[in-house]
């Protein structure tokens, strides 16, 4: 059905629509349409004569873009948006230039915030005018009808196939009035209801749309995202906090929220104090388009030369046996695993997110962990924190001061290279 | 005081037990002596019971108002009183202490009547099935001289204090702490108990601690050990007693320890010692329970046959439909084999000697706790929607059984015993077998499927219950067979099992239910052939009753154990095992019913 790129549009060589190329960062497909056909097509020579007369030698895209522009000046909201296809729609009860406004419009969607709105699709679909586009016989329908705006049309589905809205009723009975039944965005339409709902909630681990706008809210979502256990506990070890000092300079406390599980209490109560435990970081997690960073309380994986397998005390059970006294092991027949080569890491004891990632700060977590889990005090706890972006979507923001093991208070100045890389990295 | 210098290892291997029934099927084997003929008390000792039931009958059915104790989740005084006057307190205490000395078959008998009313049966339970027996079967001279005449008379109610908040069949997370007092004779104990049975009222308790011993080694260790607190060593705070779904006329609290002084002779058995002292309580406690359940449906098929014989329905009585037939005919059945099961296991507990029946108890257990939820649903169910009222008593029989499942172990544990007991058992005599089957003997090999060849195709089992020497009384031959048939299967399964799994047999929870299900079946089906041939060859009334339901319960075990086996012969894959614990995997995971709403959309 679909071939490599022929623009259709190039073939009918008009100035506007070279430069609606150029707008089109991306090659659209096109269709598969015959020449002659586009040549005699009225619709796209008649536009832009008509347009020339309008925009005033303007550039039709450039006109429609500049209509976006003007009314971005006050707000880039869904309500100006609307107003502008409106004043569009009203401009000309033959909607020229239709196309070249949705192509603009589609460009223009993620600016004023509509990217991912069904009702603003809809209404851009209704742009077209009804029926003039409908295949009359089957001559039409077997050859490309009116493929300018069907392509048109298509793309706009792909944009809402890529924002990831899916289309509703409204959205096909606009299709069928304008393209009729069999056209090419009926299609790209019965595709896209075929896949989306097989797709929308495939992802057992969802993030939302929107994502908490509080830095704290946001670390305790992503915690409890990262632990993925419903016991964890989430806590949080230093409230966020800012004063003017007496000396007038401005104290900041930043925050500190951790997470922990029963589990990970009990495995770090049975940690052997000899062994040191270490804050590493940071990490990232990515939340759609939000880079959080987060570090952890590990230990080493235990030598295998020192694991023990604690032998279960024969008075444990008041009830039955809870092993057997067999000289007999399970049958490979048996054996239903996978043979899967496992490499072992050592426990992690509790994860948390700071506002900082130097040392003092992750040393209040430690210290209000050790609350919690007494034996802390026992272990050493080295510091392994990375230069880096320490702050929650810290990536251009350079005031984080990270710290390394070594210098607790570095100089933001050298810091703030390698925090830059970093950034750029992630 | 000894600190406990070699305790048996395994628990659970530990045992003085020469008679071994149940264990031997897991090997396919029948040892018929053990159970046939069907054992039977004197004469003499069939008037002894008939002169205690009588009182008994008419105590519960004139002067017990179940109705009451229920409502108002308390036995009235003079109830109580009355129960201690019939001795009912101290059933299986011997005679020279004050009690009535009766032999388990004796205390089955009684316990047929006392479980008409739930409340009472469990408050006696918890006297002397659990809160007195630590002191019957492992206290010294001293302690039983000075309690149980007191206990028999039911002068002092005792309670047995095990559970935990933290720990319910865990030893290990037991934090009730018994500490020496610098005067080295006082234990100091502190800790709380919950869920006691006569906490409330009673006044001895059975309580068990940790207590710091020092091993062979000379490391210090925590173990268990078992205590005769009376309430009068100060320090026993009872909670409010809780309220619950039946057995509400039985008191059950919290019982808490603060710092109460319990003096060194009070200690049962060694210091250290309680564990195994807990579980040979479990372990014979648990047998009270079998012939109360059949007790409970006699008296429930009487109740309910009298309605559907009256009750008209388009002109037929109830008792006419085929449905509620077959109601009446699951309720005579279950009857039946719970009181064989309960009366054949009680025999064997008479014998001389001190044979180990915890098995064959855990079976009649698990069986007629089981089969009585069962029996007490039809039953109400042929009432239909008066059943379900106050009016009549089948909910209250119907919440106070449910707490047969639950208690003395619950059924899910006590499978795993079931099952473990055995497998343990068989795995010891045929772990040679089956390694050198592994190692690829060639002559084990071919004996072994040799063996499988010619069974299957002769398919001729016979474990001697029938035929010239036979056990079995010729009109039960089919249902022998069947058993006999049964049995074999079973024992090669076990094999199998022991092949497949080995010791990691533990952690197959879902073969291991399957494993118990077919023993607890065989069970059965012994104990009814058993009974009814006796009954057919002595000539007892209704003995072709006894025949049908024998013939009938067979072929129905029988078809349920062979599905039972060949899915144990199955891989989990092919048994729906995996199935099963994955959607429980998926659903534990979010800790809710993960599905879609029906009425859910995407589009």
């Amino acid at each position: 059905m679909y071939r490599m790129f022929v623009h259709p549009t190039i073939k009918a060589t008009h100035a506007h629509s070279l430069i609606l190329h150029g707008y089109c960062s991306q090659p659209r497909r096109g269709f598969h349409g015959s020449s002659i056909f586009l040549k005699n097509k009225p619709a796209a020579t008649d536009y832009g004569e008509k347009s020339e007369h309008k925009g005033g030698g303007n550039k039709s895209l450039v006109t429609h873009d500049n209509l976006f522009e003007r009314a971005a000046q006050d707000s880039r909201t869904k309500a100006t948006f609307n107003r502008v296809v409106d004043v569009f729609v009203k401009q000309d009860i033959r909607r020229r230039g239709h196309v070249e406004f949705i192509y603009a419009a589609l460009k223009k969607m993620p600016e004023f915030g509509v990217e991912r709105d069904i009702a603003v699709y809809n209404k851009i679909l209704d742009i077209f005018p009804k029926e003039v586009f409908v295949p009359r016989n089957f001559i039409q329908r077997m050859f490309n009808h009116y493929p300018r705006q069907q392509e048109c049309g298509v793309e706009v589905l792909e944009q809402m196939e890529n924002y990831g809205v899916m289309p509703n009723i409204e959205t096909k009975v606009l299709l069928v009035q304008i393209f009729g039944e069999k056209s090419h965005p009926i299609r790209k339409y019965q595709r896209l209801m075929y896949w989306f709902p097989k797709f929308k909630n495939l992802n057992p681990y969802p993030v939302p749309h929107e994502l908490p706008q509080d830095p704290v809210d946001l670390a305790r979502f992503s915690l409890s995202r990262i632990a993925n256990d419903l016991d964890a506990k989430v806590t949080m070890y230093q409230m966020p906090y800012t004063d003017v000092s007496e000396a007038g300079e401005e104290v900041t406390q930043p925050y500190v929220i951790g997470i922990q599980s029963p589990d990970q209490q009990e495995l770090l109560a049975k940690h052997d104090t000899s062994r040191p435990v270490f804050v590493e970081g940071p990490f990232t997690l990515w939340l759609r388009k939000t880079c959080v960073y987060y570090y952890v309380l590990r230990a080493d994986p235990l030598p295998p030369e020192e694991k023990v397998k604690e032998p279960i005390d024969p008075e444990q059970c008041f009830f039955y046996p809870l092993e057997l006294d067999l000289d007999l092991d399970r049958d490979v027949g048996d054996e239903d695993n996978f043979n899967v080569d496992e490499v072992e890491e050592g426990p992690v004891f509790a994860m948390c997110m700071a506002e900082k990632g130097d040392q003092a700060t992750l040393a209040k977590w430690i210290s209000g962990l050790q609350e919690t889990n007494p034996i802390l005090g026992r272990i050493a706890t080295v510091f392994r924190v990375e230069s880096g972006p320490c702050e929650i979507q810290s990536a251009a923001e350079p005031e984080s001061a990270p710290a390394q093991e070594s210098e607790p208070e570095p100089e933001p100045a050298e810091e703030e290279k390698p925090l830059r890389s970093q950034s750029m990295k992630q | 005081m000894k600190p406990l210098q070699d305790c048996n290892r395994n628990a659970f291997s530990g045992h003085t037990r020469n008679l071994a029934y149940a264990k031997d099927l897991f090997l396919g084997k029948v040892n018929k002596e053990e159970v046939f003929p069907y054992p039977e008390v004197s004469n003499e000792e069939l008037d002894e019971i008939k002169q205690f039931v009588s009182p008994v009958e008419r105590f519960f059915s004139e002067d017990v108002d179940s109705k009451r104790i229920d409502h108002e989740a308390k036995i009235p005084p003079e109830t109580l009183n009355g129960l201690k006057e019939l001795g009912l307190f101290g059933i299986q205490i011997p005679e020279e202490y004050g009690g009535l000395g009766l032999s388990n078959t004796m205390y089955a008998r009684l316990g047929e009547i006392i479980s008409l009313d739930g409340s009472i049966a469990v408050t006696l339970a918890a006297h002397q099935a659990i809160g007195l027996k630590g002191i019957l079967i492992a206290g010294n001279e001293e302690q039983k001289a000075k309690y149980l005449p007191k206990l028999a008379t039911g002068e002092y109610v005792a309670a047995f204090c095990l559970t935990e908040p933290g720990s319910g069949s865990d030893a290990a997370s037991i934090q009730t702490r018994a500490t020496l007092a610098e005067d080295g004779k006082h234990f100091l104990i502190n800790g709380s108990k919950i869920w006691i049975s006569n906490g409330g009222m009673a006044d001895v308790f059975t309580v068990f601690a940790r207590t710091e011993v020092v091993d062979n080694e000379g490391q210090k260790k925590d173990k268990i050990t078992a205590f005769i607190v009376e309430r009068e060593f100060g320090g026993v705070i009872s909670g409010k007693p809780e309220d619950k779904l039946g057995i509400r006329g039985s008191n059950t609290c919290e019982v808490v320890f603060d710092n109460t002084k319990v003096p060194v002779e009070n200690v049962i058995g060694e210091v250290g010692g309680g564990f195994k002292v807990a579980m040979n309580i479990l372990n014979s406690g648990r047998f009270s329970m079998g012939s109360a359940g059949a007790g409970m449906i006699k008296k429930l098929i009487e109740l309910t046959a009298e309605y559907a014989g009256t009750r008209k329905q388009f002109n037929k009585s109830l008792s006419e439909f085929g449905m509620v037939q077959e109601k009446f005919a699951v309720m005579a059945q279950n009857a039946y084999v719970m009181e064989s099961m309960a009366y054949l296991t009680a025999g064997m507990m008479d014998r001389p000697g001190v044979p180990d029946c915890s098995l064959e108890a855990a079976m009649v257990k698990v069986f007629s706790s089981e089969g009585g939820w069962v029996c007490c649903s039809e039953a109400l169910q042929v009432l239909g929607g008066l059943g379900y009222t106050k009016n009549y008593p089948y909910e209250r029989y119907l919440r106070d059984c449910r707490i047969l499942l639950i208690f003395e172990g619950t059924n899910e544990i006590l499978r795993m015993y079931i099952a473990l007991t055995g497998m343990q058992y068989a795995g010891k005599i045929l772990t040679q077998k089956v390694k050198e089957m592994k190692k690829g003997n060639i002559g084990v090999v071919l004996e072994v499927v040799g063996q499988q060849l010619v069974d299957s195709i002769i398919r001729k089992v016979d474990l001697g219950l029938t035929g010239p020497d036979g056990v079995v009384h010729p009109s039960l031959a089919d249902s022998a067979k069947k058993f006999e048939e049964n049995v074999y299967l079973f024992g090669t399964t076990v094999k199998s099992l022991l092949y497949r799994f080995g010791k990691t047999i533990v952690d197959e929870q879902l073969v291991l239910k399957r494993v118990a299900d077919v023993l607890i079946n065989l069970y059965a089906m012994t104990a009814v052939l058993s009974r009814a041939s006796r009954s057919v060859s002595i000539g007892l009334r209704n003995h072709d009753h006894e025949v049908l339901l024998a013939n009938t319960f067979c072929s129905d075990a029988y078809f349920k154990n062979n599905y039972m086996m060949t899915q144990l012969q199955k891989n989990a894959p092919e048994n729906n095992d995996d199935n099963i614990k994955k959607i429980a995997k998926e659903v534990l995971a979010q800790r809710a019913y993960i599905c879609s709403h029906p009425l859910e959309r995407t589009f």
